[in-house]
């Protein structure tokens, strides 16, 4: 395979340079070819783009980049939830971009062409995997999960797997890399190196079997035949004495580096072991030398030195020999992350759409492990990308651009059809638009259609589309742009720039220059309706027998605590629910009475309504912040009772305990107050037609939240809110990654 | 090398031997063909391609693991990863002639019924996928083509889920005594039956014929199922169900009744269907049997083929039983259970015969240390005289580029020359219930039962086949030791443990497990206890342990190493793990019942190299 690599890199090198010179003679450079394919860059083609890249991104205005994975969540519970608090949903995402992989990588810069009054686009698209090129590296970072949804999805748009696991892309993170440069500093890293062998590294392989004895004998005399005609006067061709022509293959005689010696061929390890330790014992001024390489590289030599200084100086420059050949390797390993390093150290505006997720999965993959919180996550991403402007936020939060989208959706494809239908549908360019065309290698055309839609190379265009369309709406006029000043310092860009979308579900966004979180006004977004929950009020239930639904959950409470004890039940997935209390302290109530109803068994507690809730001796319930730590945990299981299992949770009373002084501290630092008005949200009114909308809803949008057992609790038994809201969740993160 | 190719070239195989390679589009013909193939051979042999297997040095099974522990492990792999291929060879054995009808099945978990089934996620290890890829793997072709399953358990609740009705036997608990209450309700359904099936077969006045149907669908609930018409009963639980069964026996002639399944599992209501005559009411249950079949068809896939080899009763061989069988019941049965003898006998009725190969391999002692099909087979070649004759049923395909699945070719090849060496089934003609017979297969039929039966005997018989540098130990004596500096040798280890004065080296020995633990075991019984008493009541401690001790050294029992495997907690290193173990130990009540002291085996030989993990 491997050797078949390198002809057949040539070979499509080759094809697509005779078919680029023959199309671009027939035609230099016209808009009339509109559909050609974009750049696809894969291991194959990947130094000789790269430098073209580099070009481009340098010129470039801005630079528009998308992401495709391999999935997003692990589980249905993993999803964004309508009510998860920012710290939750900072876990979320980094779990999500910790355990999938990128696989196709859009980069797509952008630069005003003031010649034409046009912006040129040089679309990308680089297929990447994750391919473990050093040997020493963490497996877990070789390990990651595919979501069948995800794959069903990019299957629909013909995604080339084959392509993707076969010729994409290999890389190193920053982290990765540093560990093996520290690794091969250290030493122990002895893998594809060279090295000299002194007296003790040779293993101590006693001389007991007679053909050992003899071999090692005549090797000896070898040698020292050797070693005598190096140091006569006249050099005349050397032969060993009666030697048959077999022995002096096995001996050649040539120069390493600028030292005599000879190079073993053909020697079986244990022979070349037993040439060491003859070499060892009996010259002084020979040393062996062991040049670990690829198979065809790795050399054995007997070499010749005249003095202890010339011996050290030898044994200095293999080691820097082997040195600068891991050094290589390693460099050749960092693969991708030249592409990233390059975004990096240009510091250009970055476009993304939707990319909070897309940043952290380039955090992960190309920089190091993500921080613990959302804060440390944004102030070490600013130090490498200082500019990024997401266009989901600036059709979102724009006065002007608000309007002109007229509520309409702002997913990718549909925000592009609508403010560039100029590029989506080859309509007449009006004055408004701000044209674009594309360039890849020497075609181009103004109204380009790669005929790929949802791969991550068109996709970034399309974002690039959309935000140079985006600026002309709010006044930036490319025309009077010079290319000196930055669009990244434009004042009508400055109160959009450096804000993503913790998740666009909540409408929660973090600005990456202070870290601050804001909530978009409920204005933009009516799904902001839990943005009153109190999280100290929150209780998590889980492991309740299967037939209970949230409907039942809330009745048992309603008997034992009161009718408007409890303001919300929430159906996380078939296994747990969340209860919001209408009182704090009704939290530590539930708790320790769960316990006390578990560990009697008289009547009383056996009729009390709550048993119903306990039936089965698996029930367990915590606070919102272990549900915290539970999100923050690597481990990743489908069903959230059995991830709650897995992290640890063996004995129900660790978790109420827990949860208990969780509960003390949390009272102790927070009195319940600013948040303390809630909104009934059942009492909504439009809560039941909207039940109605979601259960019809339900079967298509949300196949992942049915589980494999036999329960089907999901389905239809919950209220209006939580079913709409579950959907909404479903529906948002299926157009963000189908954007 | 040369003398192994020529080997190879003399015996007799062609280079080439042809798997026929199934996928979504030539699934359904295949099935009566390897249906047949099954039936008329006397094993079945399977080799998995899986998308990963461990995710560090230490999650592998090693040496020391206990049945337990090694099912943990495997039970945590088969729930990540995921099947890809699966290939299947019925074969028989005849006179060293191995006749073989290889296929290879591409499988990819695809939602065909929009469920979320079979799977929401699954792991991946870029290195299996590499090396898939450099054996020309398609991935297009499985994602793309691939054939998608659902587990017995799975099926089960798709059926539910999407309520189509099915037929109920109108057969009625024995049990049954109605109250005067269920009497009433009885009566009044018996009653509305009565007059439905009436105004059902009434003369048609083809004048009002369709006023007249659309009166009787308001006011009875009268439809048609197919051509046939048929009312809906509602019931409330399955109480009312036997009472309407109990109704419609009367009618038996000419009403069948289905059984409409409620979105959460039960009944929902009863679907009577009348049919116009015994005849019609006949040919009416033959077709709904034959919609079920389809429909089930579409529900099982792949699985189809595991049912099938599971209803021949077949012994089927893997070379690695439990990492397979724990994959195969996790997709295509159930949920693994927690524990090795619930996964024992919940495999047992589906597949009472697996025999496992790389066990039957011990039996060959050089062959104990050999870890891969195409050395082994080398090896029986050169050493022994056992020609077997491969004769495989189908011709090469078209796609002559695609030859996937070789490996369970290799697998019966291996296994019918372990069985011609070791003399099992030395009848001329050999069956499948000949070799189950043989003793020397004893040890290698479903290990996981033996592994979890109390099996001292069994093993006391087979000691003479293992090695004199074999030792069996209990895994009382067994003492994990982590939190020494990085770079340690277990030489290093096991000298400064020897400085300490608390054991002398005569009486254990040390190998690392991984770059962060080592495992220590001592000859004899107390000694183990003795070294953990002292090194955990650090008052006692001095001299060189003691500086270890400072340093961060710290040891466990192999409880604790079981708990790591049971919880589970797979961190990277084991060393991380058992200090988390320990920690979670800290809390809980020590409710954990004493557990047998299982023995496992500690061989000089079976060194845990460090080079290999």
């Amino acid at each position: 395979m491997n050797r078949h690599r390198p002809t057949a890199a040539a070979l499509s090198r080759a094809l697509s340079r005779a078919f680029s010179a023959s199309a671009s003679a027939a035609e230099p450079s016209s808009a009339s070819a509109s559909s050609f394919p974009q750049k696809l860059v894969t291991r194959s083609n990947f130094e000789a783009a790269l430098a073209e890249l580099r070009r481009h991104v340098r010129a470039a205005d801005f630079v528009a980049v998308d992401l495709e994975m391999s999935g997003v969540t692990s589980a249905p519970w993993r999803e964004s939830l309508g009510f998860d608090r920012s710290d939750v949903l900072y876990l979320k995402v980094k779990h999500s971009a910790e355990k999938f992989a990128v696989i196709q990588f859009g980069v797509c810069p952008f630069r005003w062409d003031s010649s034409k009054q046009t912006f040129v686009a040089y679309p990308h698209n680089f297929y990447i995997f994750p391919r473990q090129e050093l040997p020493t590296i963490d497996r877990s970072s070789y390990e990651f999960i595919w979501q069948t949804g995800s794959i069903d999805f990019l299957a629909r748009y013909q995604f080339d797997f084959n392509a993707c696991i076969r010729e994409g892309i290999s890389y190193l993170s920053r982290r990765q890399e540093d560990e093996a440069l520290r690794r091969l500093n250290s030493g122990d890293e002895d893998e594809s190196s060279a090295t000299c062998y002194n007296s003790k590294d040779a293993g101590d392989i006693p001389l007991v079997a007679m053909a050992d004895i003899l071999f090692s004998e005549r090797m000896k005399n070898r040698l020292s035949e050797w070693h005598d005609w190096l140091l006569q006067p006249r050099n005349r061709e050397f032969q060993f004495q009666g030697s048959s022509n077999d022995s002096k293959q096995k001996f050649q005689t040539l120069f390493f580096m600028m030292w005599p010696a000879v190079n073993l061929i053909g020697f079986t390890s244990h022979q070349l072991r037993l040439i060491q330790l003859v070499v060892r014992k009996n010259f002084k001024d020979l040393t062996y030398v062991h040049v670990k390489g690829d198979n065809v590289f790795s050399q054995h030599l007997v070499v010749y030195t005249d003095s202890k200084d010339d011996r050290d100086l030898l044994i200095k420059e293999v080691n820097n020999e082997h040195r600068k050949r891991a050094e290589k390797k390693i460099q050749a390993a960092v693969g991708f992350r030249h592409v990233v390093d390059l975004l990096s150290s240009e510091r250009k505006l970055i476009v993304g759409h939707n990319c909070f997720l897309d940043i952290a999965h380039v955090y992960n993959k190309f920089i190091g492990p993500l921080p613990s919180t959302a804060e440390e996550f944004v102030s070490s991403v600013s130090k490498y990308f200082p500019h990024i402007i997401d266009t989901k936020i600036l059709l979102n939060t724009h006065q002007v651009l608000r309007q002109r989208m007229k509520k309409s959706k702002t997913s990718l494809s549909s925000a592009f059809t609508l403010l560039c239908p100029h590029i989506s549908l080859s309509f007449a360019a009006l004055e408004s638009y701000v044209k674009v065309e594309v360039e890849v290698d020497d075609l181009r055309s103004s109204s380009w259609n790669s005929g790929a839609k949802h791969d991550a190379g068109y996709d970034a265009f399309m974002t690039g589309c959309i935000f140079a369309q985006a600026c002309g709406y709010i006044g930036i006029d490319f025309k009077l742009h010079s290319p000196s000043e930055s669009l990244a310092e434009n004042e009508k860009l400055q109160k959009h720039i450096n804000l993503l979308y913790l998740s666009w579900t909540n409408a929660d966004i973090i600005d990456l220059t202070n870290g601050n979180k804001v909530t978009a006004s409920v204005e933009y977004s009516q799904k902001k309706r839990y943005s009153n929950v109190v999280f100290e009020n929150v209780v998590l239930i889980w492991g309740f027998p299967s037939e209970l639904k949230a409907r039942h959950i809330r009745e048992c409470f309603s008997k034992t605590f009161g009718v408007t004890s409890v303001t919300f039940v929430y159906q996380m997935d078939p296994t747990a629910v969340f209860v919001q209390f209408s009182k704090t302290k009704l939290v530590s109530d539930f708790l320790s009475l769960m316990e006390t109803l578990e560990k009697n068994n008289d009547p009383i507690s056996v009729l009390h309504p709550l048993s119903e809730l306990l039936k089965g001796g698996n029930t367990r319930a915590a606070t919102y912040e272990t549900y915290k730590q539970i999100c923050g945990t690597p481990i990743s299981k489908v069903l959230f009772a059995d991830q709650a299992e897995a992290f640890g949770a063996k004995r129900k009373t660790d978790f109420v305990e827990s949860s208990k002084t969780a509960m003390d501290t949390q009272e102790d630092k927070n009195p319940v107050s600013e948040n303390s008005v809630f909104v009934d949200l059942l009492s909504a009114p439009w809560g039941e037609k909207a039940a109605q909308a979601a259960s019809n809803y339900a079967g298509k949008t949300k196949p992942g939240m049915i589980d494999n057992l036999e329960n089907d609790s999901f389905h239809g038994c919950l209220s209006g809110d939580e079913i709409l809201n579950s959907v909404y969740a479903a529906e948002e993160t299926q157009l963000v990654r189908t954007s | 090398m040369a003398v192994l190719q020529k080997r190879l070239f003399c015996s007799a195989v062609p280079k080439k031997w042809p798997v026929k390679q199934v996928t979504k589009t030539n699934f359904p013909e295949s099935l009566e063909e390897i249906k047949r193939h099954i039936s008329s051979s006397d094993f079945v042999a399977v080799s998995l391609q899986k998308t990963g297997s461990f995710s560090a040095p230490w999650h592998r099974l090693l040496p020391f693991d206990t049945a337990d522990t090694a099912y943990s492990k495997a039970k945590s792999s088969a729930e990540r990863f995921q099947l890809f291929q699966f290939a299947l060879c019925p074969f028989s054995l005849e006179n060293s002639k191995l006749v073989a009808h290889p296929y290879n099945y591409l499988l990819y978990p695809r939602d065909e019924l929009k469920l979320g089934m079979p799977s929401y996620s699954f792991s991946c290890q870029s290195s299996h996928l590499t090396s898939m890829a450099r054996e020309g793997f398609d991935f297009n072709a499985c994602i793309y083509h691939g054939i998608s399953y659902l587990s017995r358990e799975q099926e089960t609740a798709a059926k539910i889920r999407i309520g189509n009705p099915s037929p109920s036997t109108l057969v009625v608990d024995s049990s049954f005594a109605p109250s005067v209450a269920d009497s009433i309700f009885m009566e009044r359904l018996k009653s509305r039956v009565i007059r439905w099936k009436s105004a059902c077969q009434k003369p048609k006045d083809s004048r009002n014929e369709v006023l007249m149907n659309s009166l009787r669908k308001l006011i009875m609930g009268s439809e048609y199922y197919g051509s046939r018409p048929s009312i809906n009963l509602d019931v409330c639980s399955e109480r009312q169900v036997q009472l309407v069964l109990e109704v419609l026996r009367e009618f038996s002639d000419e009403l069948v009744p289905l059984l409409i399944p409620a979105k959460s599992g039960g009944t929902q209501a009863v679907r009577v269907v009348l049919a116009s005559s015994k005849e019609d009411k006949e040919f009416f249950e033959e077709e709904l049997r034959c919609r079920e079949e389809e429909e089930n068809k579409k529900f099982r896939g792949f699985r189809e083929v595991i049912d099938l080899i599971s209803a021949s009763q077949k012994p089927v061989v893997s070379y690695n039983s439990l990492t397979d069988f724990t994959f195969i019941h996790s997709k295509f049965l159930a949920p693994l259970p927690p524990t090795i003898d619930e996964f024992a006998s919940s495999l047992r009725p589906v597949f009472p015969h697996v025999l496992d190969v790389s066990h039957l391999m011990k039996v060959v002692r050089p062959l104990r240390k050999v870890a891969n099909i195409p050395v082994a087979i080398s090896y029986l070649n050169n050493h022994f005289f056992a020609p077997v004759d491969i004769e495989i049923s189908h011709q090469a395909t078209e796609n002559e580029g695609r030859n996937h699945g070789l490996n369970v070719i290799r697998i019966c090849h291996l296994f019918a020359k372990l069985c011609s060496i070791l003399k099992i089934g030395s009848s001329s003609t050999m069956s499948g219930n000949d070799v189950l017979l043989a003793p020397a297969l004893e040890e290698c039929t479903n290990v996981f039962n033996a592994f979890s039966t109390s099996s001292e005997e069994s093993i006391d018989e087979d000691i003479s086949v293992w090695t004199e540098s074999t030792r069996k130990v209990s895994c009382e004596h067994l003492v994990f030791l982590w939190g020494f500096g990085s770079g340690t040798t277990a030489g290093k280890l096991k000298s400064l443990l020897n400085k300490s004065h608390y054991v002398s080296s005569k009486e254990f020995d040390i190998r690392l497990v991984d770059k962060s633990c080592a495992i220590l075991v001592f000859w004899q019984p107390g000694l183990a206890e003795t070294f953990l008493d002292v090194m955990n009541n650090s008052e006692e401690i001095t001299g060189s342990l003691r500086e270890l001790v400072s340093e961060g050294l710290r040891a466990a029992s192999y409880e604790t190493y079981k708990r790591v495997c049971k919880l589970p907690i797979w961190e990277a290193d084991l060393g991380e793990s058992l200090d988390r173990a320990l920690e979670d130990s800290d809390c809980l009540t020590e409710a954990h019942s004493k557990a047998t002291p299982k023995e496992i085996y500690w061989s000089n030989d079976d060194m845990i190299n460090l080079d290999e993990l």
